[in-house]
């Protein structure tokens, strides 16, 4: 908990900054905010905070994911100054509105009751709701906030719903005492409508299909740079508590809510990549891909034992890298370009070989290819998976053999073209240069050495 | 030993990438031929008659992951001996073969040809399931983009992305059978592999889940799709590092993988299945071979059929084995030609480089006439096509001897088809000879015809040279890979 209230004094000052026009400032405070939240995410929880236990527990497995999710927002913050410089009138909002959404996802990380988990939800996705329409003059931007927001307020009924039901039948919040009811009653009608309503509402929330349909419409018209955050620390903070809510609270009546959540899983592999496959513009693209990935993560839910939270981590952590690095790119040529479409990328490797080196690894890991982070991250979810889902690994694989056409795509369009579209003045910042290289050297570290994951995030 | 073989090319790789320079082409080839005299000097070290029942020699076994179980474990065998003698002897000659381009090859195309040598290395030496799949996918990232940076200015994308997709699908149902296995046998170790207690019917969806990764690149008859045009649309040492190696290593993955972990698959129809296949690729090949008149695509559906004869030797052997029937001639013979198939079609695609590039075009109707200008090419370009033909005394005859015997041994019908390989390769083989080099040809361009430089008379005499002295002493390589083939067939036995 000590981590959330360093996020929370943090996202309170960058924000206070632009009350007295410092906004300028909001991005350091913020980034400085987050390496002392890193820091102390890797000490013991103060034993002050354990009267908090039966609401929320910052035990291990959320120290992991909250270890991953900082990570992956520094590299965000770290982007930030190219991407939101023609938005100085408010930047400061847009950094601590991504620092509160932050707080969201380590709530939903530790929670230990379903009002927690409602808390957190919603934590998470009021300021993403603003963030998505942050672009005021971008009607495309307004539309995804919208949009998002409507299909946002609708999956929230959903989930308070099934939290009522559940309530009702099990007369607590409390995750382990629903547990023991749901060993107890795996059938109660009122429970497993219940669980049903949940699973819906958290479908939404990763964009399993055929609850997808507001993600590429929200993907594309946000701004890149909220896109990324909504395509990685979201991703990591939804499926984790979605995996949470059904396998803690849920896994007594899991003969009831698995195989539904087994056609979800197949409608999504073959649905996403099959679109992703017709997208001509690369930020869609990547919209269809991220809903692909809520598929192969669903394979967790199949054979589960006690590697899979580690396979979960490990699949988003490699998952999330590989997005930062493509919407890096995404970023700069959007600038330059004004649009986004394979063709803006043509002849990015002449121009900008190390963007161009970095989308490709990022897009190779999200493929699935050897000595990527990946790579691994697949293999432990297949492996897992095929214990008692068979069926399911080869949808996956089906998945995965579609999704190879649309990510080739973009590689093509980066290095076969040799005449250039980019002219000569226009040169990348040293930071992108830096994160570039540091998400090239971690994709491929941890996927020739895995264990190196291990070893960084103090397991 | 082997480490300083893994690494080097890795290496070396690092060292063309960063030395962005006109002259990294010396340093590449330099790497090439250290590596060269090192797979040599490796050769010398090699035990052939090893008196312990595991075949292996120069093992490493290094830890890799806290809970995957799989190791970095390398190792040689007279099979690998063989392969790895293959890839170390090509490589430094491919890359020679591109000096004469007059395309601009940079530094990249050097480095990636070093990476893909590094992958190579490492699928002909792994002896770990996951780390055999590693590299496999290791070897296809360099070679797609030498086929696509520097292919044919207008097909290459298309031709590229077929390739790359159809060979990433088929290495995906390799994976997940390999987990499949790796689950039973709770380890990826090849003797954990090999002893994972599937029954007949798990065997048979293991056995088809990883023979589609193989049956794409080597490739088998209906998968065979992407071939052709990618061996017309790459750069010439692109496709060389196709045909001559990568293709390779399919036949390696069938003898080392797949065979000893689904061996009662052999029993039922798969084994018939795949012998039919292969067959039909025999002639289906050669027949398409006849009518073509691009000289590539004539040499790619040769290859297709000569492939097709190694497979239906391998499992001619192998169903024999399991039924009772112990011989691994067979594979023996399609290990020799493996080798003779891979100096062959590497010599012939750049004896079709050097034609194309004199006459400007691929079509053989308006090449001749070239024998007369090059008298040095026309000896060599000779050699090679016999070598191809199967003629005694070449390399070619002694591997197609033995794969037709075995063959005859599985099936007296089924050997009269595979036997016409031999008749129809002469055909076409000789009617690509006697068009290009013969005939009169059109007087303002062999007026223009100059014989080969000295950079490509190097390269084709020492290919050419291979291909004489492995005809004639062919025991060494039979000795070399008998003791492997004996250790994997025996497990096929059961």
């Amino acid at each position: 908990m000590s981590v959330l209230v360093v996020l929370f004094l943090t996202a309170v000052l960058a924000l206070f900054s632009g009350v007295y026009n410092q906004g300028k400032f909001a991005r350091y405070i913020g980034i400085l905010g987050l390496l002392v939240a890193l820091c102390v995410s890797f000490s013991p929880e103060l034993a002050f905070f354990n009267q908090y236990k039966s609401m929320f527990d910052f035990n291990e497995n959320a120290a992991l994911f909250t270890k991953i999710s900082l990570v992956v927002t520094l590299l965000i913050f770290f982007l930030g100054g190219f991407a939101f410089n023609n938005h100085r009138s408010h930047q400061s909002e847009l950094y601590s509105l991504m620092l509160f959404s932050l707080i969201g996802a380590v709530i939903l990380f530790s929670f230990t009751n379903l009002v927690t988990l409602f808390l957190g939800i919603e934590i998470l996705s009021i300021p993403l709701y603003v963030m998505a329409g942050s672009n005021k003059t971008d009607l495309r931007s307004n539309e995804a906030s919208i949009k998002y927001f409507l299909m946002g307020a609708f999956a929230t009924g959903f989930l308070l719903f099934g939290i009522a039901l559940i309530y009702g039948s099990t007369g607590s919040f409390d995750v382990h005492v629903i547990n023991t009811f749901s060993v107890a009653n795996p059938k109660d009608l009122m429970f497993v409508m219940g669980i049903m309503l949940m699973l819906v509402a958290m479908a939404f929330k990763v964009s399993l299909a055929p609850f997808h349909m507001w993600s590429p419409d929200v993907y594309q018209g946000a701004p890149s740079l909220i896109t990324a955050f909504m395509a990685s620390v979201v991703k990591i903070a939804a499926f984790f508590a979605f995996f949470k809510v059904m396998n803690l609270a849920f896994a007594g009546s899991i003969k009831e809510w698995i195989n539904i959540l087994g056609v979800l899983v197949i409608i999504t592999l073959l649905l996403a990549n099959a679109m992703g496959l017709a997208q001509t513009n690369a930020k869609r693209m990547l919209a269809y891909s991220s809903v692909s990935h809520a598929g192969y993560l669903g394979l967790i839910f199949f054979g589960a034992n006690s590697l899979s939270v580690y396979n979960l981590a490990f699949y988003l952590f490699a998952y999330s890298l590989a997005t930062v690095g493509v919407f890096m790119t995404l970023i700069w040529v959007e600038k330059l370009k004004r649009e986004t479409s394979f063709e803006a990328f043509k002849g990015l490797a002449k121009s900008e070989p190390l963007l161009a080196v970095v989308t490709a690894v990022s897009l190779l890991s999200m493929a699935g290819i050897p000595l990527t982070a990946g790579f691994v991250a697949k293999f432990n979810i297949f492996a897992q998976a095929m214990n008692g889902a068979a069926f399911l690994v080869l949808i996956a694989v089906i998945g995965s053999a579609l999704s190879i056409a649309y990510y080739l795509k973009l590689i093509i369009s980066m290095f076969f073209h040799t005449e250039t579209t980019f002219k000569s003045s226009e040169k990348v910042s040293i930071t992108y240069n830096i994160i570039a290289v540091f998400i090239i050297v971690a994709i491929l570290a941890i996927g020739i050495y895995p264990d190196l994951f291990k070893v960084q995030f103090g397991l | 030993m082997l480490e300083a073989l893994l690494l080097l090319p890795l290496i070396g790789s690092g060292l063309v990438f960063a030395f962005r320079n006109s002259n990294s082409k010396y340093l590449a080839v330099g790497i090439a031929f250290v590596q060269m005299f090192l797979t040599f000097y490796m050769l010398s070290l090699f035990n052939n008659v090893p008196t312990v029942d595991s075949p292996l020699q120069f093992e490493i076994i290094k830890p890799w992951s806290s809970y995957i179980k799989s190791t970095l474990h390398f190792g040689v065998d007279g099979m690998s001996m063989l392969l790895l003698l293959l890839t170390n002897i090509l490589v430094p000659l491919i890359i020679l073969s591109s000096f004469n381009e007059n395309k601009k090859y940079n530094n990249n195309f050097y480095a990636l040809i070093l990476l893909m040598q590094f992958g190579l290395v490492g699928v002909f030496t792994a002896l770990d399931g996951l780390l055999f799949y590693v590299f496999w996918e290791v070897t296809l990232i360099p070679i797609w983009f030498i086929a696509g940076l520097w292919g044919d200015e207008e097909k290459r994308i298309k031709v590229t992305t077929k390739f790359f997709v159809y060979t990433f699908v088929g290495s995906l149902f390799m994976f997940i059978g390999l987990i499949y296995v790796y689950n039973h046998a709770a380890s990826f170790e090849l003797t954990d592999l090999y002893n994972a207690n599937l029954n007949e019917v798990q065997q048979v969806v293991v056995f088809w889940l990883i023979f589609l990764a193989f049956a794409v690149k080597l490739p088998i008859f209906p998968l065979h799709n992407w071939q052709p045009d990618t061996y017309t649309f790459s750069p010439t040492q692109g496709t060389m590092l196709l045909s001559g190696i990568m293709l390779k290593m399919a036949i390696y993955g069938v003898l080392r993988y797949l065979l000893p972990i689904a061996p009662t698959a052999l029993l039922g129809t798969s084994g018939q299945v795949v012998m039919i296949l292969s067959i039909l690729g025999v002639v289906y090949g050669a027949l398409i071979a006849i009518v073509h008149h691009d000289i590539k695509k004539i040499i790619a559906y040769s290859s297709l059929s000569h492939v097709g004869l190694m497979v239906a030797g391998i499992f001619a052997s192998a169903i024999l084995t399991a039924q009772g029937n112990f011989t691994f001639e067979g594979a023996q013979g399609a290990l020799v030609q493996t080798f003779a198939h891979g100096i062959n079609v590497v010599g012939l695609f750049y004896c079709a480089d050097i034609l194309i590039k004199q006459f400007k075009t691929r079509d053989i109707r308006q090449m001749g006439g070239y024998a007369k200008a090059a008298p040095k090419f026309a000896t060599l370009f000779m050699i090679l096509l016999l070598g191809s033909m199967g003629v005694p005394l070449t390399n070619g005859f002694i591997g197609e001897f033995i794969l037709l015997k075995s063959i005859f041994d599985y099936d007296k019908v089924v050997v009269v088809f595979a036997g016409l390989t031999i008749i129809l390769a002469a055909v076409y083989l000789l009617r690509m000879y006697g068009k290009t080099m013969f005939g009169t040809g059109d007087e303002r361009v062999v007026n223009t015809l100059k014989d080969i430089s000295n950079v490509e008379f190097v390269v084709l005499a020492s290919l050419a040279v291979v291909v004489i002295v492995l005809g004639v002493f062919p025991s060494g390589v039979l000795e070399m890979v008998n003791s492997s083939l004996k250790f994997i067939y025996s497990s096929i036995k059961g």
